[in-house]
């Protein structure tokens, strides 16, 4: 994977959306009527021209080289997938679970993912104080509103 | 005298004993944050704020303070001892720090580092005393069209100074911006870029952007780091302290460090990483000694390890004065700053003076507090050094998941955490400098309302951007930023080019 071309070309359709889709914003009703569409608009011109010029630059080089230069893999990719997927159950759960037994369970997993699960009984101490700690400081006694775990009678 | 005047009464709120007590809590906080590896002030300020919403704003804002200038100090304690710095800015003290530790001297280092960045601290702040009330009352001339141009300015600044390819540091911004325009348009009422979805239309929160960026971002890119190992750090020491001769070949360095720190600093976008290195080299160049440099100088820990905290107070300039943040840690700061419903700005001296001064004059009890804290009990401090990232690393995921969820109370922005997360992730993949990016999504909004107020000034024409002298300068300074590491690449692929053909 050559980096450089992904983010060329990723920028380029984003300048190219955002260029479209700002010229077609509806007009405003007070002021000047094209007046939402003028900054939005300039932005997407500007990102096409600054990814277009990015993309033939590398293009130039690599004819210069001869070849296409990939980066390795990230072999912690799955890692941080996982990490993203448990971000996603920890939404999830953060309401119905409340605070401390959701935050519970995402450092669970994220410590197993980390730490591995042979040291499970580390991880289960630093779960376990970590979200009774944050929900004590927070909830008790900064008096910022975090969700109540309904087993936990506090 | 009116400057004293402000100044005493800023003195006599930040040294009420709470306030001092918060400075004291943010500087170890920030201390133990900026010492892990790959944390720096800005995770470190991103990832407490939460715990400051509770306090008044002067609290608030002299907490990040401690939590900053912490997190600046902390910082090259991991540089001395197992040269991995805690962040950028502290990169330089590894080139030095870490040879005098193999030496058997990391007492000298950690002392001499924490002298130089409480001398460099405190001459910042009288700079900065100095100069803080002319420079916002000048920008009170300030029109929309200058205003605008002032952003431009500060943004390709920024851009084209970041690390590494300018061209990537110019798309950063421009996403920058575009996830500021997302949401309802203030003006017209207009929905913009929010594809229906609802929680899309109050736009997307800075402060969610700045905590995945640099909390969850630093955390995906830490999975490498852990398999690299975990690397042990001298936990026994001396008496941390510095002899006669050492503080004779570090004195004008690190005076010399400080104002020059504290002046790149308050450029936008230059920042700490760039003082520090920059006066690192200047001392090699100068220094008697250029031989022993890297191989443990201590005039080498000494000089950027002033003007990176210098630097960190200079930032504060722009930021408070003009309302431009000047790096990645004072873009999180006016978030903060805004979020409490203050605009930072010139009128902000104005409207705001005791708080602004309260911050101001808090800066001199905070180096103070942190030298206390870094000299006598860095050896307690280091320990957290010796507790594994592996264990740190989930800690930080659960700091960032309640301090998203405290600045909003909707579970939405967790889902927007993790998508800027992975974005923030990808940027650093494909080398694209994040900083940019930040100052583009906190400023964005308040640069589209100034090109808008001149739009309408104007009646819709674009001259009004060159109308005032002012502008044409400004325009002319944007028109340097771009073309100066141009001509600079240019001149150097020359020279390498003429070094190729005579080898």
């Amino acid at each position: 994977m050559n980096m450089t071309l992904i983010s060329g070309t990723v920028s380029l359709v984003i300048g190219l959306v955002v260029s479209w889709m700002s010229l077609n914003l509806p007009e405003a009703s007070v002021g000047i009527p094209h007046a939402p569409k003028v900054f939005p608009a300039g932005l997407g011109f500007l990102m096409v021209i600054c990814s277009a010029y990015l993309l033939l630059r590398e293009f130039s080089r690599i004819r210069k080289n001869g070849k296409v230069e990939h980066e390795p893999r990230n072999p912690f990719l799955s890692k941080i997938v996982f990490t993203c997927i448990f971000g996603v159950l920890y939404a999830l759960l953060f309401k119905p679970l409340g605070y401390v037994l959701s935050t519970f369970i995402f450092l669970e997993l994220e410590l197993f993912l980390f730490n591995g699960s042979a040291r499970w009984k580390i991880n289960t101490v630093v779960s376990l104080t970590f979200s009774l700690f944050i929900y004590l400081l927070f909830a008790k006694t900064l008096g910022v509103y975090l969700p109540q775990t309904p087993i936990i009678w506090f | 005298m009116e400057t004293l005047n402000f100044l005493f009464q800023g003195l006599g709120i930040a040294i009420q004993p709470l306030n001092i007590l918060w400075v004291t809590i943010g500087g170890i906080l920030g201390t133990v944050i900026g010492m892990l590896p790959g944390l720096g002030p800005a995770t470190g300020v991103a990832v407490l704020l939460p715990l400051t919403f509770v306090m008044g704003p002067t609290a608030s804002l002299i907490t990040m303070a401690g939590v900053y200038y912490g997190a600046m100090y902390g910082g090259s304690r991991s540089s001395i001892l197992i040269n991995t710095p805690g962040d950028g800015a502290a990169v330089a003290a590894t080139f030095d720090g870490y040879p005098m530790t193999l030496k058997g001297e990391a007492e000298a280092a950690l002392a001499i580092s924490a002298i130089a960045s409480f001398i460099g601290g405190v001459i910042a702040t009288i700079l900065m005393v100095a100069v803080a009330l002319p420079v916002a009352r000048f920008a009170l001339r300030f029109g929309p069209a200058e205003y605008f141009m002032l952003f431009v300015f500060a943004l390709s600044a920024t851009a084209s100074m970041s690390k590494g390819d300018s061209l990537k540091g110019f798309i950063a911004t421009l996403l920058g911006l575009m996830i500021a325009t997302i949401g309802i348009d203030g003006q017209s009422g207009i929905k913009r870029f929010t594809f229906g979805i609802l929680e899309l239309e109050g736009g997307i929160d800075f402060l969610v952007v700045i905590i995945a960026v640099f909390a969850l971002g630093e955390v995906f890119k830490s999975f490498r780091n852990i398999a690299e190992g975990h690397k042990k750090s001298q936990t026994k020491f001396g008496k941390i302290w510095i002899s006669m001769a050492q503080w004779k070949r570090c004195m004008w360095p690190i005076l010399r460090s400080s104002p020059f720190g504290f002046f790149i600093g308050a450029l936008p976008g230059a920042g700490g990483t760039m003082a520090s290195l920059l006066s690192y080299n200047n001392e090699k160049n100068l220094s008697d000694h250029s031989d022993e440099f890297g191989k443990g100088a201590i005039e080498g820990v000494a000089a950027p390890e002033a003007a990176n905290n210098a630097a960190s107070v200079g930032a504060m300039i722009p930021m408070l004065t003009l309302g431009i943040p000047g790096s990645g840690t004072t873009a999180v700061m006016m978030g903060a700053l805004l979020m409490l419903g203050l605009q930072p700005g010139p009128m902000l001296f104005q409207q705001q003076s005791t708080i602004v001064w309260a911050l101001i004059a808090s800066m001199f009890v905070g180096n103070i507090i942190l030298a206390f804290i870094n000299i006598p009990m860095a050896g307690a401090l280091v320990r957290v050094l010796s507790v594994p990232p592996k264990i740190l690393y989930p800690i930080v995921l659960g700091l960032a998941f309640v301090g998203t969820y405290a600045i909003s109370y909707s579970v939405i922005d967790f889902y927007l955490l993790i998508i800027f997360g992975v974005v923030g992730y990808f940027l650093s993949a494909a080398k694209v400098p994040a900083t940019p990016l930040i100052l583009a999504v906190i400023i964005g909004n308040d640069m589209e309302q100034s090109f808008r107020q001149a739009f309408v000034i104007s009646n819709g024409s674009l001259k009004i951007f060159f109308a005032s002298p002012l502008c044409i300068v400004l325009f002319t300074l944007t028109i340097i930023s771009i073309v100066g590491p141009v001509i600079r690449d240019f001149v150097v692929k020359r020279k390498n080019a003429t070094a190729d053909t005579q080898a």
